[in-house]
């Protein structure tokens, strides 16, 4: 494609690049996305490269110390919990849990919740009020709350409150989806298209999905970051993955017991929690920005 | 003495491309009592001329004038509170699309009574104050042809259709009984009809009260109907001015004339459907301007020579700025 | 010579639907009138009156209640809405508005071949040259996206999407009202130079009293939904009858004279 400027010194950018120059120009929003690159990364090819299996039992090193500690010995970089088992491993397995699970359900959610706000905001009438209004009255009610009652009725296991938090998420999706159809179908360029003689699907997918990935985009991070937090909470409670398993959630209420004695094996999971829902954040909060002076010129 | 007296002002906005100059040498004057029109198309900065009067420019800009008087006083050498005094007591404004520039969640007659200055109330109880403030308000309206007081000071903005809305802006305008009355492009969008009723208020305004009306607008026809003299801008350069009527019979600079020329109804000669005479190209962007005369690259008669900027010349209080004025040899 | 399109009867009626039973808002009563080949016929009135509703109904954004609408004999309700919607074309009085954000000018040329034509890729991509070439733009503009392009460049970009599907009707709404002084010009030229070259019929609404008398041969007058009057531009201006045409047309001469 030829550079769309007659212009020398001028660039006219197209929406989306426009946009990440945009967030580009946010440094603190860039960090974010470094990190939360390394953390994919981390999540892809981490596991390959720990020396120790997530289950592995060393007997003879429970409770040993981080390498930056005085007692602590290279070997086990972040120190081992009260069963012997390497942090580091472990840690590097429950990103890949935690954020894999996460990014998986917010997906789901978000093409599901994504057509049927998109059929909602195409309908008009008694079947456009119901789908509003019942699936509102379900948003004032915490994500948590509804995942902690899903996973009481489907029983506990990571599985079971992966598809909890999905259905917990979805209204949100629903919601936002229809407000944006129904107000770019109130624009003049979708009557133009219209009278082109695009049929309902067609103006949704050709015409106005492209002025709406960005903000799809943007309410999936925020989603994603609530996702991290709700696995990780129903985690900790005994409710999603269970002991054995390092997700991060069920690994900070097994080294509860320990936080005394192994401060560590509480704290480096909790940073790690913390770390990637702060990045996610971050770029969600970056991109936002970005979109809105896009807008704004 | 002209009222409001501008030479040469120049305003520099701050881009991402570096500075450029908004207004570039925009020299105006205002007589007593006389409506002067300003006259450009949209990106000409007849606002920024607007704001820049008042006072109402962003502190990064940089203004420079070499002259910029009211009433003989530098305004842009006074105090921000002897400016307020003035932008409050003599100089008034009203905009385009009224009916967007009025509170909407307040009634007609809470703004109207806001806007009332203290000095035009004698002193009294604050009941014997509160009917002669009514009484201010429904003198006004009945000033600028608002018979239904009742009825209008009691709506909202969306209750009145738009030229009710614009007159009773104009009442609030005059309510501090200014000297100047600046319009912003006040029929813009408005029907024929509305939009003479506008005009004639003006009009008998400014010849009952001795108003002076600054009119900006592109609606030349308007203009033409209402004028005493005219202020022709171009991307922030002053291209002509000079008597409405002299400009309208014989413009001397080429954008004037295709201005004149893009209102079909002043040719009575031109017969249906022929192609009206326009310049080509569009109005350049403020990133774009071209040096010197800026209408240059659209310009049919532009020459070597006016990569310079032309300087201003005056022929019988006929000001213009052109290198090759049209009808030079007949003036 | 037998007319491009006759529309006869046309009536609308907008209700406001609720529990309680409907209630009328606004009715379009019945109204007729032909366009030959070639001509252009002005749409005035007040605001409220009905002339966005008319344009609307002739382009097919609404289906009428009444009445039929025949373009060369031949009833557009009968015929595939392909034909239809490529035979008479509409274009906004916000032409900015009317352009997709977030899509190139070229791909939406691209989208009305698509769904009604059966051309070939390289065929649609020299049919949006040559058209965007016909209005006065350059082929590297489809690859713009609106908020790149100008005020002038949105208009003709707006014209290049009538045009496309070599319509014979062009249904204008306010299509000089929010343009300055040269650019209005320039969109008028345009526009009465396609018509000469490809026979188009003109429809417009418009305010301003001197490009309707400037371009139009005829004029039709509304008022609350009704016709008060219509005929030809010159006998209008000339000899207003209604109440209303007397009055606005009194106001632009005012306005000329300059009192």
């Amino acid at each position: 494609m030829p550079r769309p400027s007659f212009y020398q010194e001028e660039y006219y950018p197209s929406p989306m690049r426009h946009t990440w120059t945009e967030f580009q120009n946010n440094h603190v929003a860039l960090a974010g996305l470094w990190c939360l690159a390394f953390f994919i990364l981390a999540a892809f090819i981490g596991p390959m490269l720990v020396p120790y299996g997530p289950l592995q039992q060393n007997t003879d090193m429970l409770l040993l110390p981080p390498a930056w500690d005085i007692n602590g010995e290279i070997s086990h970089l972040f120190g081992t919990d009260s069963l012997g088992r390497d942090l580091l491993s472990r840690v590097i397995h429950g990103c890949r849990i935690t954020l894999g699970s996460s990014v998986v359900l917010v997906l789901i959610a978000m093409l599901v919740g994504c057509s049927i706000g998109a059929y909602a905001g195409m309908s008009r009438g008694l079947r456009a009020s119901v789908i509003n209004h019942l699936l509102d009255a379900i948003m004032a009610i915490p994500t948590l709350l509804i995942a902690i009652i899903i996973v009481a009725i489907l029983g506990t296991g990571l599985l079971n409150s992966m598809w909890a938090i999905t259905l917990a998420l979805i209204p949100q999706f629903i919601h936002q989806t229809r407000d944006l159809v129904r107000r770019e179908f109130q624009k003049e360029y979708i009557v133009a298209a219209r009278l082109d003689g695009a049929s309902n699907q067609r103006l949704l997918m050709r015409d106005v999905l492209p002025n709406m990935v960005e903000v799809l985009v943007v309410q999936a991070t925020m989603a994603l970051s609530v996702a991290i937090l709700d696995i990780s909470a129903l985690g900790f409670l005994n409710l999603g993955a269970q002991s054995p398993s390092p997700e991060l959630g069920a690994m900070l209420s097994e080294s509860l017991d320990t936080a005394y004695a192994a401060p560590w094996s509480v704290a480096l999971p909790g940073a790690a929690i913390f770390l990637m829902v702060l990045s996610i954040n971050l770029v969600g909060d970056g991109l936002r920005t970005a979109l809105k002076k896009r807008l704004l010129q | 003495m002209p009222m409001l007296d501008i030479k040469n002002l120049t305003l520099e906005i701050d881009t991402p491309m570096g500075w450029v100059s908004a207004l570039d040498k925009v020299s105006l004057s205002i007589e007593p009592s006389e409506i002067r029109a300003l006259v450009g198309e949209s990106g000409s900065g007849k606002s920024l001329i607007v704001k820049s009067i008042v006072g109402a420019i962003p502190e990064r800009w940089r203004v420079t004038a070499d002259r910029m008087n009211w009433k003989g006083n530098d305004l842009l050498g006074m105090s921000a509170s002897q400016r307020r005094a003035i932008t409050r007591n003599d100089i008034s404004v009203i905009l385009q699309n009224a009916s967007a520039s009025l509170d909407p969640s307040a009634t007609l007659r809470e703004q109207i009574e806001e806007s009332i200055p203290a000095h035009r109330l004698s002193k009294g109880w604050f009941w014997q104050r509160k009917q002669q403030r009514l009484d201010i308000a429904i003198q006004e309206l009945h000033r600028v042809g608002i018979r239904d007081h009742n009825q209008c000071l009691s709506s909202y903005v969306h209750q009145l259709p738009e030229d009710i809305c614009q007159k009773f802006s104009i009442a609030m305008a005059l309510i501090s009984r200014p000297k100047l009355l600046i319009a912003d492009n006040p029929t813009v969008g408005m029907e024929t009809t509305t939009k003479v009723q506008i005009l004639k208020l003006l009009t008998r305004l400014n010849k009952t009260a001795g108003l002076s009306v600054l009119f900006v607008s592109h609606d030349l026809l308007a203009i033409a109907a209402m004028a005493n003299t005219m202020t022709v801008l171009y991307c922030g350069q002053t291209v002509e001015s000079g008597k409405m009527s002299q400009i309208k019979r014989r413009p001397l600079h080429p954008y004037t004339q295709a201005l004149l020329d893009s209102a079909p109804s002043f040719r009575r000669d031109l017969p249906p459907k022929s192609p009206l005479s326009c310049l080509d190209g569009t109005i350049p962007t403020l990133q774009h301007l071209p040096i010197g005369c800026r209408l240059g690259p659209r310009c049919p008669r532009a020459q070597r020579e006016c990569v310079k900027m032309p300087i201003t010349r005056r022929i019988h209080g006929h000001e213009y700025a052109c290198h090759f004025p049209l009808h030079r040899g007949k003036a | 010579m037998n007319s491009l399109l006759t529309v006869s009867g046309l009536s609308y009626r907008k209700n406001k639907n609720s529990l309680f039973g409907s209630q009328e808002l606004f009715r379009l009563s019945p109204l007729s009138f032909e366009l030959k080949r070639g001509e252009t016929m002005a749409v005035m009135g007040e605001n409220g009156s009905g002339k966005s509703l008319l344009a609307k109904l002739l382009v097919g954004v609404l289906e009428p209640e009444g009445g039929s609408i025949l373009l060369n004999g031949e009833p557009v309700c009968n015929t595939s809405k392909q034909r239809r919607f490529s035979a008479i074309r509409m274009i906004f009085q916000h032409s900015k508005e009317s352009l997709n954000p977030g899509l190139t000018l070229g791909r939406q040329l691209d989208e009305a071949l698509i769904l009604n034509t059966g051309m070939s890729a390289s065929e649609r991509k020299k049919q949006i040259e040559n058209t965007l070439i016909q209005v006065g733009m350059l082929p590297e503009h489809q690859y713009f996206y609106r908020h790149m392009l100008s005020e002038g460049q949105h208009q003709r970009a707006a014209v290049a999407r009538a045009l496309i599907l070599n319509p014979q009707v062009i249904v204008a709404d306010e299509p000089f009202a929010a343009l300055d002084p040269s650019v209005r010009s320039q969109t008028a030229n345009l526009l009465m130079s396609l018509q000469q070259q490809l026979g188009l019929g003109f429809i417009f609404i418009s305010h301003n009293l001197g490009i309707v008398r400037h371009i139009s041969d005829r004029i039709l007058v509304l008022e609350k939904g009704q016709v008060i009057e219509s005929g030809k531009t010159e006998v209008i201006f000339n000899w207003p009858k209604s109440e209303y045409t007397k009055r606005t047309i009194q106001a632009h001469q005012e306005l000329i004279s300059g009192q």
